[in-house]
């Protein structure tokens, strides 16, 4: 280890920070407020939280940001002139041990650019891999990043020693991919994705018959998608996500906002803020897909493609159902319970299993700390509505605006 | 009578066994802490191995494996009245079985679910927060957590670091998780000064510290968040923060 480290682990892990293209995390930015399972918690064990509030578990960094194509959303792309930097595969190896070691981090993310080629990129990412596996002996948590045309059989010996890895779909439709990332051809994607799913199907039918089988990334893959740089609806995006967990079974499907880097005719304004709001009900809303039994097309109407940025989709949806509404808490099923806005899979639970013992009553949901502050427009308790509105979508939202008014006025006056 | 106790969790598991077989318990107390009452009479209870398995045991059987996790959860909090309300719980639980935790929000229940989420969240969040230094090839993390969770910690550490070997300083009891090949002790009275690291291990750290600081991003500043996320009391252990 010597002091230049410092410099380069300065340049390699700053691109990581902006969850854009090759460098993303594949990490949420913020905890989801839908539900109760599965928040930073079931994804491992958050070590730190930067200023910003974000957790950190892994070391996310770029092997390289010396990167040979020129994909029009992000900042390493080769016509940009910025400073450049390669971690050598021991680096890597050895600042991922050590900061383990402390129990700074629970793992690591490594992502990069495209060096000389996919195939010289690919090798290098595996070597880090093996020295992290057979030198070090480390067996903690590695995700890394799949580059696109690389060589089957090094993508397979990388699938045996990795715990995840992620090819980027990067874009909706194809028709934006050749617009902003000429390079990469949708054939180079897709194949590799199906490369591992397949291996990953094959290592689990293995283990059914031979309990050494080897592994192969046992924690699945996942994939990412560029939110805002290209015009597409949400019900496109979320129609694209769905099909990636049928066909290719993926663990995950990522979002990230686009920020603006460039100008360019086929690119948002440079002053555009990044759309981090959307980016969160995106991701809200394949919480439900995922957890929630909704399907994506309950979400959207023939006259609405995209989510409601003012309230989550699970409101949106209740409001745009509103005949489906209310809800008595001592009679619906678990699913149904699930379809109420506020009302988490841990409340749900609770609920189902109070039930059996007497009738709630609303003072025992305030104790079960059921947040009602949504929820309370959407049931009935004894039969008996405690909203205090009635049951009419324009009413429920002209009521839930004063309440943050007031909330904001409070805040004010003290 | 006011039963007390030395403290440990079998010393407590013993005095809920005389309330059951010797006489009603009016409290349970740690000796040292204990203020003479002028209504009750008090006796000392010496810690009894196999009357405290047969309690545990029961709790186990009778109640569920989740009453009794919840049970010695409790155990380890700070909670000034915690023993007392371990008691409270019991009678009630003992009667209703099985059932028992269903009852999630009962007044005998609701303190007892409340506790042990406090201690399994500290539990949960120390996991992540612990930082350990390497000295002479040991690795070292010294903390002063709100309540008694080292037994909490040292399974999960074991296995993180198996092949190494570690100390779990708690500066506020003076107490160490002490682990090498394979195995972990705890250890009480123990003080432990401040050590000095090496230059590898302060090139580490800066590291470290250097990545933790680089990764904020500043336009989504939010310190409140990262505060209640780091309280402040555990900063002072926490490499990126000194
Ligand atoms: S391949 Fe494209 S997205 Fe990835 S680092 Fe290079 S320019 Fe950026």
């Amino acid at each position: 280890m010597d002091d230049n480290l410092f410099e380069k682990l300065r340049i390699l892990s700053d691109a990581a920070k902006y969850d854009v293209s090759c460098v993303s995390s594949g990490v949420e930015r913020k905890n989801n407020t839908v539900g109760g399972i599965g928040n930073a918690s079931a994804a491992g064990i958050c070590h730190a939280w930067s200023s910003d509030g974000r957790c950190i578990s892994l070391l996310k960094i770029l092997l390289t940001n010396d990167c040979i194509y020129d994909c029009k959303y992000c900042l390493n792309r080769v016509t940009n002139p910025i400073e450049r930097a390669t971690f050598t595969p021991e680096e890597v190896a050895e600042l991922t041990i050590q900061f383990y070691r402390r129990n700074y981090i629970e793992g690591l993310f490594l992502s990069s650019a495209v060096e000389k080629s996919p195939d010289y990129t690919m090798e290098n990412i595996y070597r880090a891999l093996e020295l992290l596996r057979y030198k070090y002996n480390f067996w903690g948590y590695v995700h890394v990043k799949v580059i696109p045309g690389a060589n089957a059989l090094l993508i397979q010996k990388t699938g045996m020693l990795a715990d995840r890895v992620s090819v980027n779909i990067e874009l909706p439709t194809r028709e934006s991919l050749s617009i902003l990332a000429p390079q990469k051809k949708v054939e180079n994607i897709l194949k590799p994705m199906s490369l591992i799913h397949n291996e990953i199907s094959r290592a689990i039918e293995d283990k059914n018959h031979f309990s050494n089988a080897p592994r192969f990334v046992p924690g699945g893959q996942s994939t990412q998608m560029i939110i805002g740089a290209t015009p597409d609806s949400d019900k496109t995006i979320l129609n694209v996500s769905q099909n990636l967990y049928d066909k290719f079974r993926m663990k995950r499907v990522f979002f990230s906002a686009y920020i603006p880097v460039m100008s360019s005719p086929n690119l948002p304004a440079v002053s555009t803020m990044p759309p981090l709001l959307r980016e969160h009900r995106l991701y809200q809303a394949d919480w439900l897909m995922r957890y929630y039994y909704f399907n994506s097309s309950e979400l959207f109407t023939e006259i609405e493609p995209n989510l409601d940025l003012e309230f989550d989709p699970k409101m949106m949806y209740a409001l745009r159902n509103i005949d489906r509404f209310p809800i008595e808490i001592n009679k619906a099923s678990y699913e149904e319970l699930l379809r109420i806005p506020g009302l988490g899979v841990t409340s749900a639970q609770r609920i189902i299993r109070e039930r059996k013992n007497a009738q709630i009553s609303y003072d025992s949901l305030k104790k079960m700390r059921t947040v009602l502050k949504r929820a309370k427009y959407f049931i009935t308790v004894k039969g008996k509505y405690y909203g205090n509105t009635k049951l009419d979508p324009d009413e429920i939202k002209a009521e839930i605006r004063m309440k943050e008014i007031q909330k904001q006025i409070s805040i004010f006056e003290i | 009578m006011d039963y007390l106790y030395d403290g440990t969790f079998e010393g407590l598991m013993t005095c809920i066994y005389y309330h059951y077989k010797k006489g009603k318990a009016t409290g349970i107390y740690v000796i040292s802490n204990y203020q003479q009452s002028i209504v009750y009479q008090s006796e000392i209870v010496e810690t009894d191995i196999l009357k405290a398995e047969i309690v545990s045991d029961a709790i186990n059987r009778l109640i569920s494996k989740e009453a009794y996790v919840h049970v010695y959860y409790c155990y380890l909090s700070n909670d000034a009245e915690k023993e007392n309300l371990i008691l409270d719980f019991l009678i009630f639980a003992f009667k209703y079985g099985r059932n028992t935790m269903n009852f999630y929000t009962h007044e005998k229940v609701l303190p007892i679910n409340e506790i042990y989420k406090r201690v399994a969240r500290e539990e949960h969040r120390v996991l992540g927060i612990l930082r350990f230094s390497e000295i002479g090839g040991i690795l070292y993390a010294k903390y002063s957590p709100d309540n008694d969770i080292s037994i909490l910690l040292a399974d999960h550490f074991a296995d993180r670091y198996k092949h190494e070997k570690f100390i779990i300083y708690d500066e506020k009891r003076k107490k160490v998780v002490v682990y090498a090949n394979n195995n972990w002790e705890i250890k009480e009275n123990i003080n432990i000064d401040d050590i000095e690291f090496s230059i590898k291990e302060t090139m580490i750290q800066k590291l470290w510290k250097q990545y933790f600081t680089d990764l904020a991003i500043k336009e989504r500043k939010n310190i409140n968040l990262q505060f209640q996320f780091v309280p402040s009391r555990y900063r002072k252990n926490m490499t990126e923060f000194k």
